[in-house]
């Protein structure tokens, strides 16, 4: 059972920077990576991605993918060409105040898959 | 009648070390697919595979292009770059190895995994480098999902009309494919290898490769690929560059031979024998048609294959026309020109008929000067041909005893592709010819082209597999043993099945009734 981007952000503390499908889509699980082909690789329409990566490859990744979610990490700041990115192509884009692994383990505790 | 059928292509530049607009090309394709409907999920894996190549050329080259063909069935895209290229493909293949500068790994790249993925999440794919001059990757991915290779597993044509039911077939084939049912020839296409056995043993022409009986009209960029046996169907009166002249009299300005990546594969087979390969004798895939019979027969001597595609596998991969008309001379040839193409329109031409068009033209023979035969440019080749010889080398490789050679070259047909049954003139004097005449008319066309090294693995052939549940299998083996005792063991095929063994196998799998022997009654065959 997933969850909705809403209910994900709030539950792991993480702001939503672009809306994208956030209410329609639901979540079953996340991949975390600062490496392009690990998150090409595991791009589903449930899979949100978890990246430090803010950098051309980001909006790449969005632009082809067609990628329900992507969370930034660390509070950081992306650029206008990203969010637009994001915008135009209906991705969710959240951020995390946490660092890479403080994310992971709350996205992990948020959608169950401690066990 | 045959329908043209609608190709987009678009070709786009990549520029070496443009990060910021490396991406586009595949932004482009991705908006082709979506305007034509394909499945986002085939969607996504061509956009994993395109961004992947991309980003290789940003990252590794100079610069490059790539070049995208789309069918209704079929997405292929080549990627060519000038760059460093690959030293070592197989290195270069596996996970997690890179040669990515740090400020590709600051953008988030050089995991070591592109040319994996590529392959991962395409239907086909190949990779030819030459270091010092650049790489050239192809991929290709079928846009419906009912579409693939496994379509054509073979293609020889039968004619049942001028069967005789002489049963010659039936002991020629090597792999026990053919059966006579209810006086008709067939053939069990899991056990077929496409080689031309039948076709040798069959004297009323019921079973043949097809092709075009008329030839398609050159365009401007049409490509010819002739078999160099063709050039040498027209008697010792007519030269190589004379049939050559007609053709390209006829419109065909652009003709390869086949010969240039067997050429090429000879010598790259030759470098793997010396440099590489740790076991021998090496086989050479020559012949797509021995590939497939040690699939089947003799997967232990799979890892003695040398691992690249056949040169006709190879001139596919390699051409990038528009527009080829290719010469099949034997249904393994068929097989691989049969598969989906969208780069370009393939158009097979049946040989009679091309052979006749050339001798409509051939007004004054005149043979030029013949040269000394050459010697065998490679001593280390011993060199196959037959089906029947085919058999027993890999029998003998199979125990240990073929001797002490480092390569086998083996071709489903006597003298290799001059043996093809199609062909009028005896092989025996045709190949020589042409041998003799070899360095002068190859003067016109390119002599060795690239190799392309194989990315899979041969995998075996599950044809003799008498069931996919192992248990169910060896009840089936004993079921057979059974039967073939209460048979006459004459072997004679007249029940339709090549041997007593095969009938027995047949009737446990539920293709024919022990009804069909009709000697089983008779005391006196006991």
């Amino acid at each position: 059972m997933g969850l909705t981007i809403d209910v994900l952000a709030k539950k792991t503390g993480a702001r939503v920077l672009v809306r994208g499908r956030a209410r329609s889509t639901e979540i079953n699980d996340f991949h975390a990576s600062d490496r392009m082909s690990d998150l090409l690789g595991r791009v589903s329409d449930t899979t949100m991605l978890i990246t430090p990566l803010l950098t051309v490859s980001v909006v790449r990744l969005i632009e082809l993918m067609d990628v329900p979610g992507v969370c930034l990490v660390n509070n950081a700041e992306p650029g206008q060409v990203l969010l637009d990115t994001a915008q135009e192509h209906r991705t969710t884009l959240l951020v995390s105040p946490f660092d890479m692994e403080e994310t992971c383990r709350r996205f992990r505790a948020a959608l169950g898959l401690d066990t | 009648m045959r329908t043209k059928k609608a190709v987009k292509t678009f070709s786009y530049p990549i520029t070496g070390g443009d990060y910021e607009n490396g991406g586009n090309a595949s932004k482009n394709i991705k908006e082709l697919l979506k305007k034509i409907g394909v499945d986002p999920h085939i969607v996504r894996r061509t956009m994993i595979a395109a961004y992947e190549a991309e980003m290789n050329v940003v990252i590794h080259a100079y610069r490059g292009a790539i070049d995208v063909a789309a069918s209704a069935e079929l997405l292929d895209v080549i990627v060519s770059d000038e760059g460093p290229g690959i030293p070592d493909i197989e290195l270069a293949m596996r996970d997690g190895y890179s040669t990515a500068p740090q400020a590709a790994r600051e953008l988030g790249f050089g995991a070591g995994m592109g040319l994996a993925h590529i392959k991962k999440n395409s239907d086909r794919f190949s990779l030819q480098s030459k270091v010092g001059e650049g790489t050239r990757l192809r991929f290709s991915i079928f846009l419906t999902p009912e579409v693939s290779d496994a379509a054509a597993a073979n293609s020889v044509g039968i004619n049942e009309s001028l069967c005789r039911k002489c049963l010659r077939c039936l002991h020629a084939c090597p792999t026990g494919a053919m059966r006579v049912r209810q006086g008709q020839p067939e053939i069990l296409p899991h056990l077929c290898v496409d080689c031309t056995a039948c076709a040798e043993a069959c004297e009323s022409n019921a079973l043949f490769a097809d092709g075009l009986r008329e030839i398609p009209v050159p365009q401007k960029k049409t490509v010819l690929v002739l078999p160099g046996s063709f050039l040498e169907q027209f008697g010792a009166s007519t030269s190589p560059g004379q049939v050559l002249g007609i053709l390209a009299d006829m419109g065909f300005r652009q003709i390869r031979l086949i010969d240039e990546w067997e050429n090429g594969l000879r010598s790259a087979v030759l470098r793997y024998a010396r440099e590489e390969a740790s076991i021998r004798p090496v086989l050479s895939p020559m012949c797509p048609a021995v590939v497939n019979l040690i699939r089947m027969r003799f997967p232990s001597l799979l890892p003695n294959v040398a691992p690249f595609l056949t040169p006709i596998e190879m001139a596919r991969e390699d051409l990038t026309a528009p527009h080829a008309v290719f010469l099949a001379i034997c249904p393994a040839h068929l097989t691989v020109l049969h598969r989906k193409n969208a780069m370009t329109k393939i158009e097979i031409v049946h040989p009679a008929t091309l052979r006749e068009a050339v001798l409509r033209r051939i007004v004054a023979p005149a043979r030029e000067v013949r040269r000394n035969v050459a010697a065998h440019p490679f001593q280390d080749v011993v060199e196959v041909g037959g089906m029947r010889h085919v058999m027993k080398v890999l029998d003998a490789v199979e125990n240990g005893l073929a001797g002490n050679f480092s390569v086998i070259e083996m071709a489903a047909c006597y003298q290799g592709c001059f043996g093809a049954p199609v062909w009028t003139e005896d092989p025996s004097i045709s190949r020589p010819r042409y041998e003799w005449e070899r360095e002068s008319h190859l003067l016109l066309l390119k002599k060795e082209a690239e190799v392309v090294r194989r990315v899979d693995d041969l995998e075996p052939r599950t044809g003799l597999r008498l069931d996919p549940d192992i248990g169910r299998a060896i009840e089936k083996l004993s079921e057979i043993d059974a039967l073939t005792k209460q048979l006459p063991g004459r072997d004679c095929g007249v029940c339709g099945s090549p041997t007593c063994t095969a009938l027995a196998e047949d009737v446990v799998l539920g293709r024919a009734k022990i009804e069909a022997c009709v000697y089983r009654n008779d005391e006196k065959f006991k």
